[in-house]
């Protein structure tokens, strides 16, 4: 185990590091003069630039400026927005908490539902119910997340009324306590839905085809021999393998639950790093975006090493080869 | 016929197989229905000149329109432009793209993957590296980066999305290689001679090309997405046609008139699962097994 | 042919399997009997049908395969006509077992052996204790000759021959008094294949078991049965007692499969083929199913499948060459 681990650490660093080198590349390719944002564009002279540009070291080398960057980033200071003029990451932990209720909660909607009906599809497959979830799950994933979200508020909050147009709370009601949290979640129903909708087919369709596929297994036609029923040797054979790469895609999604979500963020006006992404690329604030570019990569590398450790765990024959 | 002993196959006999392909691929439901309508889309976004009403650019004063009226059938949007036209000229950016992307991730991870595979050793080490290091980068996101610093050209984003998809390409290829490369025909042209990129360039990566063709279709989808993402975003390229654009553009005024968002949310949609249909009948076509129990 | 009381007595069996738009009569009016404590080796190549009787016996065939005519009946009772539930409660592994052909999958590769061992017990057998179960399992391994580890072992971690005894360890855990191996030895290298053709010799008497050996190689069929039957393309051709099956085989057939087989010893000569090639099973020939590939065929062979000759007690050839002996099918 320990070994395995160790060659997936070999792929992750490197890549991490090769992350933050094109991070650090595009911050000096892109356009606009830092010292001059910083100084305040219109206002500053010439001479209050130069001074700026010196305070912030924007005149050294560039093999300089990658080394302090590198330190800067082991410090946890993924430097300062244009915009805000607030550290990049209190910006980004401010908004993660909004991210994580909307991505998480869906993504393990996503994969439980996704999962069960994969497997109900699966062992009885060319019926009614497989047909039908099969032709659902092709649709649902060609539909753009934006657009399906913007469908659901017309229909179920503009036309029906049954559910807010945006946002994460009523603000005017001023809800405490445990109506804060239903009015929360009051909110959170179409965001949540609209992401649920567009992840379920990948966890569907994967279930679908492994369950099938151990189906065809000898171990099957085994217990059978020997009397055991079909739904036993499902439960407690079946499923298990037929889960294994599932898990992999659900383990490997978790990596994006952190920033992911962002169009269907914007367009919920949901107060999370979404909306804070689409902020930064039209000011064109690219010490805040590449910071939560980077915030990316670290948690998916992050969870395709947790991925990994599960995955051993759940197959023996990868962790005692 | 034994096949390890298979050995290139002359003209006849390859028109024969390419016969028996397509047979197998019409004979999915999926494969023809996703044909079909590819065929539909490429035809409007082909003759779009002479089916769209207007210039799809062209601001007129009779905004928001209702879907069905005079000259224009899907209406106009809240800055009079005609509805229809811009959806079919949206067509020929996502097609555009599309094939640009997935065609670059194709070359791109064929070229990889072949030559990790065909030559090992630390040449193999050393691209499966590069390789895994590319899959492990969130590619949507570089993709935003790159555009909103870089350039929002469309050159820019066809060519982005491409560098960032053809990892899984090079491992499709990687495989096919490795077990190709084993195969006696392969041998039996090593002993008589040939130079080993002549046989890595005209009998291996035809013999094993296959299942990146299937896998193309689902990136040129997945490219059609992250177009349509971009645009919606304002990242795409101004001048140009494009349906996620247009739901950017609308959807301030969604309530009151539904038509120019909608619309070009269903063209994505349809087009998108076209590519999967595609993608389905040509891994029914290819895997024979998958005929069994594919939908 | 009867022996008197046979365990196992298969009787004009039929299976067909639906395939596209066509019908495959892979077993055609096959009648076999076991007699205890006996073992009957059933010989023929790839696509005879003699897995397919294994698989109708134990009523394990796919979904497009139908028995359709022919009874099975077991110790008294036709299986055939129990219903799911009864077969799968009262007889499957605690009369009936099967050990298959040694495969990676033929447990699964993510439990234990040893969990899967006690969950199959378990299952048989729910009177009995966790203790009960586990002295009854690692009873069943010391038989087999197989190490208490391997009940914490996962399948990948087992050779061939380990696997293939956990199999029939698995087979003997309810102690059923017939088995049926198809196959079981065909994956495993020649050492370990007499290895375990030996422990199955010994264990054939220390269980007390009446077995159905199916093989495509009759030097398997040589080493551990006492009759066999031979059967092509669906349908029987020859039954014997082994040491007349060698001796004076009476089939055509029977005597160009025993023929086709290199020697080790002796004269070197040319390696003997049967001319041809197996029939469609989608349009099978009406008659015997040989007569198309076999050098005594007559006109009246293809016309009708020749009746079972009994030539000598417990011999029954199918085929009209024999047609001369004044006993016919009882």
């Amino acid at each position: 185990m320990g070994r395995y681990l160790g060659r997936q650490l070999l792929t992750i660093i490197p890549t991490l590091f090769l992350s933050i080198v094109i991070n650090f590349a595009l911050l000096h390719l892109a356009p606009g003069d830092p010292a001059r944002i910083y100084a305040g564009q219109d206002i500053a002279t010439e001479a209050q630039i130069e001074a700026t540009r010196r305070a912030l070291g924007l005149d050294d080398p560039l093999p300089v400026q990658f080394l302090r960057y590198l330190k800067e980033l082991a410090q946890g200071n993924l430097g300062i927005s244009f915009a805000y003029r607030r550290p990049v990451l209190d910006l980004i932990l401010d908004r993660m908490p909004a991210t994580l209720l909307l991505t998480g909660t869906s993504a393990v909607i996503a994969f439980v539902g996704g999962a069960l009906l994969g497997a109900a599809a699966g062992r009885r497959t060319m019926s009614r119910l497989d047909l039908s979830l099969s032709f659902l799950s092709y649709t649902f994933f060609a539909i753009p997340a934006f657009w399906l979200g913007l469908l659901l508020i017309l229909i179920f909050a503009s036309k029906l009324g049954w559910f807010p147009t945006s946002g994460m709370r009523d603000v005017r009601a001023g809800y405490t306590g445990w109506r804060a949290w239903l009015d929360v979640a009051h909110h959170m129903v179409l965001p949540t839905l609209t992401l649920v909708l567009v992840q379920m087919p990948i966890f569907y369709r994967i279930t679908r085809a492994s369950v099938v596929q151990q189906q065809r297994e000898d171990y099957v036609t085994t217990f059978r021999a020997t009397g055991m029923p079909h739904g036993r040797i499902f439960r407690r054979y079946a499923m298990r393998n037929a889960l294994l790469p599932t898990v992999t895609v659900f383990g490997l999604s978790l990596g994006f639950v952190v920033t992911g979500a962002a169009l269907v963020e914007i367009v919920f006006a949901w107060p999370g790093i979404g909306r804070l992404t689409l902020d930064a690329v039209f000011r064109r604030d690219y010490p805040l975006l590449l910071g939560i570019y980077l915030l990316l990569a670290v948690t998916v590398s992050l969870a395709i090493l947790l991925t990994d450790i599960v995955y051993a765990a759940l197959d023996p024959r990868i962790r005692l080869r | 016929m034994n096949e390890a002993l298979a050995v290139p196959l002359p003209a006849a006999r390859r028109r024969g197989r390419a016969r028996a392909a397509w047979r197998a691929y019409a004979a999915s439901r999926s494969g023809v229905i996703g044909l079909v309508m590819l065929a539909v889309i490429a035809a409007a976004a082909l003759l779009a000149p002479a089916l769209a009403p207007s210039d799809p650019f062209a601001l007129g004063a009779a905004r928001f329109l209702r879907p069905g009226a005079e000259g224009h059938p899907l209406g106009t949007d809240h800055l009079g432009r005609d509805v229809l036209s811009q959806i079919l000229y949206g067509a020929r950016l996502s097609l555009t793209i599309g094939f640009v992307a997935a065609g670059i991730a194709a070359v791109v991870g064929i070229v990889v993957g072949s030559i990790a595979g065909y030559f090992g050793g630390w040449v193999d080490v050393i691209l499966s590296r590069i390789t895994d290091m590319f899959l492990i980068i969130p590619a949507f996101f570089l993709i935003i980066v790159v555009v909103a610093t870089l350039g929002n050209g469309i050159i820019y984003v066809m060519v982005v999305i491409g560098l960032t998809s053809w990892p899984t390409n090079a491992r499709l290829m990687r495989a096919q290689v490795l077990t190709l490369r084993e195969r006696t025909f392969v041998q039996a042209l090593v002993a008589l001679g040939e130079s080993r990129s002549r046989i890595l360039l005209r009998h291996i990566v035809p013999n094993g090309i296959q299942p990146i063709i299937a896998n193309s279709t689902l990136q040129i989808a997945s490219a059609i997405l992250i177009e349509a993402g971009l645009s919606f975003l304002g990242l795409g390229d101004p001048n140009k046609a494009s349906w996620g654009r247009m739901i950017n553009d609308e959807r301030a005024s969604i309530m009151t008139a539904w038509w120019p968002s909608v619309f070009p949310g269903i063209a994505i949609l349809v087009t998108v699962l076209a590519f999967y249909l595609i993608g389905d009948g040509l891994a029914q076509a290819l895997s024979p097994r998958e005929r069994q129990s594919g939908t | 042919m009867t022996t008197p009381n046979p365990l196992l007595h298969v009787q004009d069996l039929s299976v067909v399997y639906r395939a596209g738009e066509g019908a495959i009569h892979a077993v055609q009016d096959v009648t076999l009997s076991l007699e205890r404590g006996r073992s009957l080796g059933l010989v023929g190549e790839s696509g005879s049908g003699k897995s397919t009787v294994a698989a109708a016996i134990l009523r394990l065939l796919p979904e497009n395969a139908r028995i359709t005519s022919g009874s099975i009946v077991f110790d008294g009772t036709d299986l055939a006509e129990l219903s799911d539930r009864n077969l799968d409660r009262l007889w499957r592994w605690r009369q009936l077992a099967i050990v298959f052909q040694r495969s990676l999958s033929a447990l699964s590769p993510v439990h234990r052996v040893g969990h899967q061992l006690d969950d199959v017990l378990k299952l048989r057998e729910p009177g009995l204790t966790e203790a009960q179960r586990q002295e009854r399992i690692v009873g069943i391994l010391r038989a087999v000759r197989l190490p208490d580890r391997v009940l914490r072992a996962y399948p990948f971690e087992l050779s061939g021959g380990m696997m293939q005894r956990t199999m029939i360890a698995l087979a003997l855990l309810c102690t059923p008094p017939f088995l049926i191996l198809d196959e079981a030895t065909t994956a495993l290298d020649v050492i370990t294949q007499a290895e375990i053709l030996r422990e199955m010799e010994r264990l054939r008497a220390e269980f007390e078991l009446t077995t159905l050996v199916i093989s495509h190689d009759v030097g398997v069929i040589n080493a551990i049965a006492d009759s066999v039957a031979v059967m092509y393309a669906g349908q029987l051709m020859e039954v014997a007692p082994k040491e007349r099956f060698f001796s004076a085989p009476a089939h055509p057939y029977s005597k160009a499969l025993i023929a086709s087989v290199p020697r080790l010893r002796g004269q070197s000569g040319r390696l003997t083929g049967i001319p041809g090639t197996l029939p469609e099973l989608h349009n099978p020939p009406p008659g015997c199913r040989f007569a198309p590939r076999c050098p005594h065929a007559m006109p009246r062979c293809s016309a009708a499948p020749p009746p079972l000759y009994q030539i000598a007690p417990r011999h029954t050839v199918r085929c009209v060459l024999y047609d001369q002996h004044p006993e016919q099918r009882p």
